[in-house]
């Protein structure tokens, strides 16, 4: 979508507040007839991911978790051991790269690739602000919520690839459990689709827009809302493999799941997936219920918080933390509960969340026709 | 407890868990895989290997394999003087010490005949109850981990770090105290120790019903453990299963009430058995909450051995210590309850030499786990994990 | 699979089991997250013997090792120390041993070196040089037993809890108080006293001792 009057090559565009100003402005920035702005649009995310699972995905949880569990946590390399990650890519980057002699060494190698390309893919609709969007699809939200399911083939390549037993179980595992538990999310985000009446990303988070903040958000303009709200989040655990779903990888019964057999890079690679993937599916949450970039604050009176705190680096902020809040409840309740069993797993989608997810579906489908 | 029609033909497998609760898979049976599972595999605490037979993530047959930490226990007793002993049985279950020690120096008593100091007895007792919630907090949190729960697991082991500091006080040694020793204790309890324990007890008592409400009642956990790994109490009396396995299945069954050996007569507390309405009598989950129980009993045997205790000022433990111990030619066997189950100790004197003749140890943790292959019949894989938790094996004693 | 599909349950139980698990998840949710907003405080480094121990545990549980650690109480049974000025040589420790982690060596003191040997901080007559008082702190399991039968308590378990060391040979401790070359002569010493006065000699030394030390 774009609202033109806007100069490309130019920087007053950083001022500017129209919609996608800067990833459109960037699109048309050539240099020496290259698409370089193109290479920084799709680089954005990837440092984004890379920077935040350095920090808040692997320090951060460790901190969250060490403090939940009454320990300290990383506290050697750096003050209050901030630079433990960077020492851990160091190490990862020295270790020795080990493909098993007897693995499917193409589907071993390709597998994290395929992992991380599925998850990092999905950063292409996602909106980092109102004037930051890699691709503004008319089918954002559908191509977002598809694409992650390449995922399963690189879990799938990788468990099989490694020819390991317990490898293969978290892939076959992890497999049924992320395709399983897309139906009750994929009808949870229609809920949200249905009340946007649209599924690009850009409107989801334009129809969230108001003065009075939070109470534009579609968590808060319908009653319902809240049943899909809790049904995604339950689900998008399952998809990102977090616990209490994390079966495919539970240390206790499957050694690492379906990377035991990784090393480096590699492994490295598998984990910045993961963490592309939790970020992603706490950025889909937040834009589908609460509001994406809008502020939540309201405008008071004459404190128009609300205006004051939107904006395209506002924007940004807003999701980041939003994206922030939901993945410190996932650590949260890593470090709290136990984990399901296979079964339970299945019982869960197939028997509570998924009826549940079509009588929200149905609930807000008469709320949006009949009430409002 | 055995497969009905497990066959090629049949297409559906039965197997009974007990309490009528029956186990159904339709045959979607595939070939068979051999999954080697241990002795490095998380969970299955220590060395132990199973070689298990699965169908998918079906456990046809699971059979442990043992001797991954054998460490020669009885055939070096022989070679060493009767208290030389202690310190390698101190070694058998390292996360319950004391308790061998006990047992241990039971044997050796009653062989030798001798009159133990009252202080002594209530000092044994005090101890070894300490140890007991250590190990019961291992126990519990390792199971934690085993089924996903980090959390608790490092709750349980910030709350025995203050048992290990206490025992380190009264002993000297953190974890392998050689304190126990035949006829007496190696030391008096140190000044102030009876107040710090006092502490202790009242810290401990809001820390296990925390630990209660984020382990033991979280839905996941009774899901995950609850009908899991059933053994009716005929079974269990008959694989010689002791401890809060034995107490799990429904039996009540605890020497320190049947053989009331030391002070235990005295001493005011229940043996812990599930009333079957939080769990079916039998499953993990029971023998999860009998150590459970067992932990606030402990407490309580704790508390009437400090108000109980005799004081004396320049108390000699060593006193009733034997110069030199050379038991008269005979055999005994003495055993009590070790947080694990039964731990005896059959020894053979020739009455010439002042070491053991023989020296066998009836461990708990090896007869436990002797039903592991019973247990695990047409158990999922992270059933299995969840029963090999509930069965609590040191391979130190499993072993020896 | 699970035992409930078999068993069949119904819909109030399945509605039972939604509510539990919420209101259960909450619990432990509200534990963790005390814990986490609990973590400003620090547990303190006093050790269980001190009063004010149960005072001061709540909070982040971890000492930073090297730099904090778990005071040792007093009776802590850690590395072995052998003061040698106080030992006679009587060997019990040796034999005591359950691992034979103690090497001693003796060599009978002549009649002459009775003074120059000296007395034990007890006041007994020493009647043996040790110039071979070897622990093999390695293979010391710190169960006390040497400590226990010692006569002069000259032998015992130190406070000091860390003692690793990079190379093996300096895990053995050396507590001998003669060198090689004055072991060599105080054996001449003793061989040529012999020769003097050709009495039966104590040769199995450490029994006699124990006996005339009383």
């Amino acid at each position: 979508m774009n609202t033109g009057a806007l100069l490309p090559n130019s920087f007053p565009f950083v001022m500017s507040t129209s919609l996608n100003a800067w990833s459109d402005a960037l699109s048309e920035l050539y240099l020496f007839g290259l698409p370089l702005g193109l290479v920084i649009i799709a680089a954005v995310p990837l440092v984004f991911i890379a920077l935040y699972a350095l920090t808040y995905g692997v320090y951060g949880e460790r901190k969250i978790s060490a403090f939940m569990q009454d320990r300290l946590g990383p506290m050697e390399v750096g003050a209050w051991g901030i630079l433990q990650t960077l020492a851990d890519i160091l190490k990862l980057l020295q270790k020795e790269d080990i493909v098993n002699k007897s693995a499917d060494k193409f589907l071993f190698v390709i597998g994290p690739g395929v992992l991380f390309v599925g998850s990092f893919l999905a950063f292409a609709v996602l909106p980092f602000g109102p004037a930051f969007i890699g691709a503004d699809l008319n089918v954002g939200l559908f191509y977002a919520i598809g694409i992650v399911a390449l995922e399963v083939v690189g879990i799938l390549a990788a468990g099989w690839g490694s020819n390991n037993k317990w490898a293969l179980y978290g892939a076959i595992r992890s497999v049924a459990q992320i395709v399983s538990y897309e139906i009750p999310a994929a009808i949870a985000i229609l809920c949200g689709a249905m009340m946007a009446g649209t599924l690009s990303m850009q409107q989801f988070n334009l129809l969230q827009e108001g003065p009075y903040g939070f109470l534009h958000f579609f968590l808060f303009q319908n009653p319902i809302a809240w049943l899909p709200f809790i049904i995604y989040f339950i689900a998008s655990l399952a998809e990102t493999n977090r616990a209490p779903f994390d079966i495919p990888e539970a240390e206790s019964e499957l050694v690492a799941g379906y990377f035991t057999e990784y090393t480096g890079m590699k492994f490295a690679v598998i984990f910045l997936a993961e963490y592309g993937s939790m970020f992603m599916v706490s950025a889909i949450i937040s834009i589908v219920f609460l509001g994406g970039w809008n502020s939540p604050l309201p405008n008071v009176g004459s404190l128009a918080l609300n205006d004051w705190t939107n904006g395209p680096v506002w924007g940004a902020f807003w999701i980041i933390m939003k994206g922030f809040f939901f993945i410190f409840i996932q650590m949260w309740l890593r470090w709290t509960l136990p984990r399901l069993r296979v079964d339970q797993l299945m019982h869960l989608c197939w028997k509570v969340l998924t009826p549940f997810a079509f009588v929200a579906f149905v609930l807000i489908a008469v709320w949006e026709i009949y009430v409002k | 407890m055995q497969e009905l029609g497990k066959s090629e033909q049949s297409s559906l497998r039965v197997t009974p868990q007990g309490k009528g609760r029956v186990l159904i898979e339709k045959d979607l049976s595939s070939e068979e895989m051999v999954l080697n599972m241990g002795p490095q595999h998380p969970s299955t605490h220590g060395v132990l290997r199973l070689e298990c037979k699965t169908d998918g993530e079906v456990v046809i047959e699971a059979e442990p394999y043992l001797g991954y930490l054998h460490r020669c226990f009885e055939k070096y007793a022989e070679t060493v003087d009767y208290p030389g002993v202690v310190p390698f049985v101190d070694r058998m279950d390292y996360l319950a010490s004391m308790n061998n020690d006990l047992a241990y120096c039971i044997a050796v008593e009653k062989l030798l005949d001798i009159e133990i100091p009252r202080r002594v007895e209530f000092i044994r007792v005090l101890v070894s109850e300490l140890n007991r919630i250590a190990s019961h907090l291992v126990a519990i949190g390792t199971y934690a981990i085993d089924l996903g729960a980090f959390t608790p697991f490092l709750f349980c082991f910030r709350d025995r770090e203050h048992l290990l500091g206490l025992l380190e006080w009264a002993s000297g040694a953190r974890m392998l105290y050689n304190y126990i020793l035949i006829g007496g204790v190696a030391e008096d309890l140190p000044k102030g120790f009876i107040e710090r324990t006092r502490e202790f007890v009242s810290y401990f008592r809001p820390k296990a019903v925390e630990l209660q409400k984020l382990l033991t009642e979280n839905e996941i956990f009774v899901k995950r453990t609850r009908g899991v790994g059933m053994m009716p109490a005929d079974v269990a009396i008959n694989y010689g299963w002791s401890g809060p396995m034995l107490r799990g299945s429904g039996v009540e069954w605890d020497l320190r009430k049947i053989d009331g050996y030391s002070v235990y007569p005295e001493l005011d507390f229940s043996v812990c058995v599930p009333d079957g309405k939080f769990s079916d009598i039998g499953d993990s989950l029971s023998r999860h909450l009998v150590r459970a129980m067992e932990m606030e009993e402990s407490l309580k045997i704790i508390e009437q051995c400090l108000d109980m205790m005799p004081g004396e000022e320049g108390f000699n433990p060593r006193a009733a210590i034997p110069k030199r111990i050379r038991p008269k030619a005979g055999e005994v066997y003495g055993r009590a309850e070790n947080p694990r189950g039964e731990l005896g100790f059959y020894i053979q004197s020739d009455g010439k030499s002042t070491s053991p003749l023989r020296c066998k140890a009836r461990s708990s943790c090896f007869v436990n786990l002797s039903a592991m292959k019973e247990l695990s019949m047409g158990q999922l894989i992270p059933d299995l994990v969840a029963i090999i938790g509930s069965i609590d094996i040191v391979l130190g004693e499993v072993d020896r | 699979m699970s035992n409930r599909i078999a068993e069949g349950f119904t819909m109030s139980e399945y509605f039972r089991d939604i509510g539990s698990s919420i209101t259960t998840i909450m619990t432990g949710m509200g534990i963790t997250l005390r814990h986490f907003f609990n973590a400003v405080k620090r547990k303190g480094g006093a050790g269980i013997d001190e009063d004010n121990y149960f005072k001061q545990v709540d909070g982040l549980a971890t000492l930073q090792y090297p730099r904090e650690a778990i005071p040792t109480p007093e009776t802590g049974r850690y590395r072995l120390y052998c003061d040698i000025n106080d030992c006679i040589g009587c060997k019990q420790c040796e034999r005591a041993c359950p691992i034979d982690c103690i090497t001693i060596e003796t060599i009978k003191v002549t009649k002459d070196d009775l003074g120059v040997c000296g007395k034990t901080s007890g006041g007994q007559q020493k009647k043996f040089w040790v110039p071979v008082f070897d622990i093999d702190i390695a293979q010391c399991m710190t169960c006390g037993i040497c400590a226990a039968v010692c006569p002069t308590e000259c032998l015992y378990h130190t406070q000091v809890s860390d003692f690793s060391e990079f190379r093996r040979e300096n895990m053995i401790y050396h507590f001998g108080n003669l060198t090689k070359l004055e072991a060599e002569a105080k054996e001449k010493k003793l061989e040529e006293e012999k020769k003097a006065a050709p009495k039966p000699k104590p040769k199995p030394a450490p029994k006699a001792q124990p006996a005339e030390g009383g």
